[in-house]
């Protein structure tokens, strides 16, 4: 057992009585890094709704002009479809601009968005460095790199995820791959493209910003036209992984949740096969 | 770090993973440690919980709050969280500083020696006519003159299209003009250099900026609307910003600012004033039309 000196180094005295047995927990992540992970809530939320105002101002997906309205913006088409067809919405007064009232600030707000995109993007950049900082200090980065086995493992857990379900409603006993890192390979995949995808956001709109000072960042991600179209996928990219992401985090317990809250989990026998 | 060494790291993981490692092989910079596992008393470990959860309710609140504080006026009023018109300076102040900050890191990011990218006649797009009202009654050509104000010489010079051309050399450039609304165009260019004439009529020794003008200016309903900019000298010496008099090898048309428009490449679109009719340098910044509208006052790109 090459790491049982360490973990007894680890163990804290308590000046609880006997009779009380301590609980094991294992530190999961550090403080700065909770900081930052909630933090990117509200400034997430911020950039995106903001984001789809300044969106609305020049749609980057357009189709041809419809003939008849002129219109060339498949978001204003979902806008029209939903109030034609959802009950209650046939009286809505501007169906080309539901979507807009409702997933950003508004039409018509490019202004106040822009500042909003401006303060929230300052804010994520700084909440960034945290992260950074904090996957520093407590060497939770490594557990995020890549690994060569990480695609053989990700075919493993994703055949256990989909088998979960049906496990559960014929009461068979489906186990879960074992695997003796922080993280499994799928995990891994989502949690260490994130920090990519922030990073390759915060460059993008760098490049669409600054597109004459910074011609060469511009010129990277395939010039401004594209530099927008990148800019856009990557917000795809975050609420493709936000969705699965919250589903699975309360699909997995308290214990999940809280520990982004805390820091610690009292899932420590997982965390045992290190020692054996 | 080289490759090789991510490899290695990669490999010590590998083996790790299906045998326990060698205590002797030393542990690689890359590898994941192994978690931290400490004993800790129920009773303590619920204070813990207790505090942290309590702290966590109390911050998520306070960004709800702070976030929500900081929504445009018109939002919060369509979700029914404020009703009439209520202000809020200091939030304007909060918002309006971020914005200065932005145009600040603009400021410092901007060069007047860095040129800006240039493009072949094959890459020009279409460039659509941009004026925020009614295009203008191509009536005031004939009689356009350019007056220059604050000259080192304190006077005011009236010119005409006919002395612009004659005593300037004209340069051609091919370059992207950039929409704040997120659209942009690459066209071909002609004109003289704003450097060229503030050569030629220097401004007063203290002057930092420009304001240029378009009297000809429409609003929406066809009424007079003036349109002001403001530049600072910096760019306006950038041998990039030109008064541009052709646009893709024909004289301007009205639409596109005749007979004497800006076209200044490190700024966004807005700033690329059409038809100017004064050209006023002064010590302070002055106003600028759509700074006024709650866009930024620098609008560098």
């Amino acid at each position: 057992m090459p790491h049982s000196t360490q973990l007894d180094k680890e163990r804290i005295a308590t000046s609880t009585p006997e009779s009380e047995a301590g609980v094991l927990v294992v530190r999961r992540h550090q403080l700065l890094v909770r900081c930052s992970h909630w933090l990117n809530v509200p400034i997430l939320l911020g950039l995106i709704l903001s984001g789809l105002s300044i969106y609305w101002a020049s749609p980057v997906y357009q189709h041809k002009p419809n003939p008849l309205t002129g219109n060339a913006d498949p978001l204003a088409d979902v806008g029209t479809w939903i109030c034609a067809h959802v009950p209650g919405l046939h009286q809505y007064s501007s169906p080309p601009d539901w979507v807009y009232n409702h997933i950003s600030l508004g039409p018509g707000m490019l202004a106040v968005a822009l500042r909003l995109h401006w303060l929230c993007a300052y804010l994520f950049m700084l909440n960034g460095l945290v992260f950074v900082i904090g996957s520093a200090m407590g060497g939770g980065w490594r557990s995020l790199l890549p690994r060569r086995t990480d695609l053989r493992d990700a075919t493993k857990m994703f055949w256990y995820y989909i088998g979960v379900p049906f496990a559960k409603l014929t009461h068979l006993s489906w186990l879960h791959p074992r695997f003796n890192t922080k993280y499994n390979a799928l995990q891994r995949a989502a949690y260490f493209s994130i920090p990519v995808a922030g990073l390759l956001s915060i460059l993008s709109g760098w490049a669409i910003h600054k597109p004459m000072q910074l011609y060469w960042l511009t010129w990277i991600f395939g010039g401004y036209d594209k530099a927008r179209v990148w800019h856009f996928c990557l917000l795809w990219l975050f609420v493709l992984f936000v969705v699965p992401h919250v589903i699975l985090v309360l699909a997995d317990g308290w214990d999940t949740l809280r520990s982004m809250i805390v820091g610690w989990s009292t899932k420590a026998q997982r965390s045992e096969d290190f020692s054996q | 770090m080289n490759l090789e060494d991510e490899h290695s790291a990669l490999e010590a993981d590998n083996t790790s993973s299906t045998e326990s490692a060698s205590p002797r092989k030393p542990a690689s910079f890359f590898r994941e440690r192994p978690p931290q596992v400490m004993e800790v008393a129920p009773q303590l470990l619920r204070r813990w919980s207790r505090r942290d959860v309590l702290l966590f309710g109390m911050g998520a609140i306070a960004a709800a709050a702070g976030g929500g504080y900081l929504l445009p006026q018109t939002t919060l009023k369509r979700l029914g969280i404020i009703h009439g018109k209520e202000n809020w300076p200091k939030k304007e102040w909060l918002l309006n500083r971020s914005l200065r900050i932005d145009d600040d890191v603009a400021e410092a990011l901007y060069s007047k020696n860095r040129l800006v990218p240039t493009y072949t006649k094959s890459q020009i797009t279409p460039l659509r006519n941009n004026y925020n009202g009614a295009t203008p009654n191509p009536s005031y050509i004939p009689e356009w003159r350019l007056t220059l104000d604050g000259l080192a010489s304190g006077l005011s010079v009236v010119l005409n299209i006919r002395n612009l051309l004659a005593s300037f050399q004209v340069h051609e450039q091919i370059t992207r003009l950039v929409c704040v609304e997120g659209w942009s165009a690459i066209a071909w260019w002609a004109g003289l250099r704003f450097d060229d004439l503030l050569g030629a009529y220097p401004p007063m020794s203290q002057a930092k900026w420009v304001r240029i003008e378009s009297s000809v200016n429409l609003g929406p309903w066809g009424n007079p609307d003036p349109y002001y900019v403001s530049l600072d000298l910096s760019t306006a010496r950038h041998p990039q910003t030109l008064l541009a008099t052709h646009l893709n090898g024909k004289p301007l048309t009205v639409e596109h600012g005749a007979p004497l428009r800006l076209v200044a490449p490190v700024k966004l679109g807005l700033k690329n004033i059409k038809a100017i009719t004064r050209i006023t340098y002064t010590r302070d910044e002055p106003p600028d039309y759509w700074a006024k509208h709650g866009y930024s006052r620098y609008d560098g790109i």
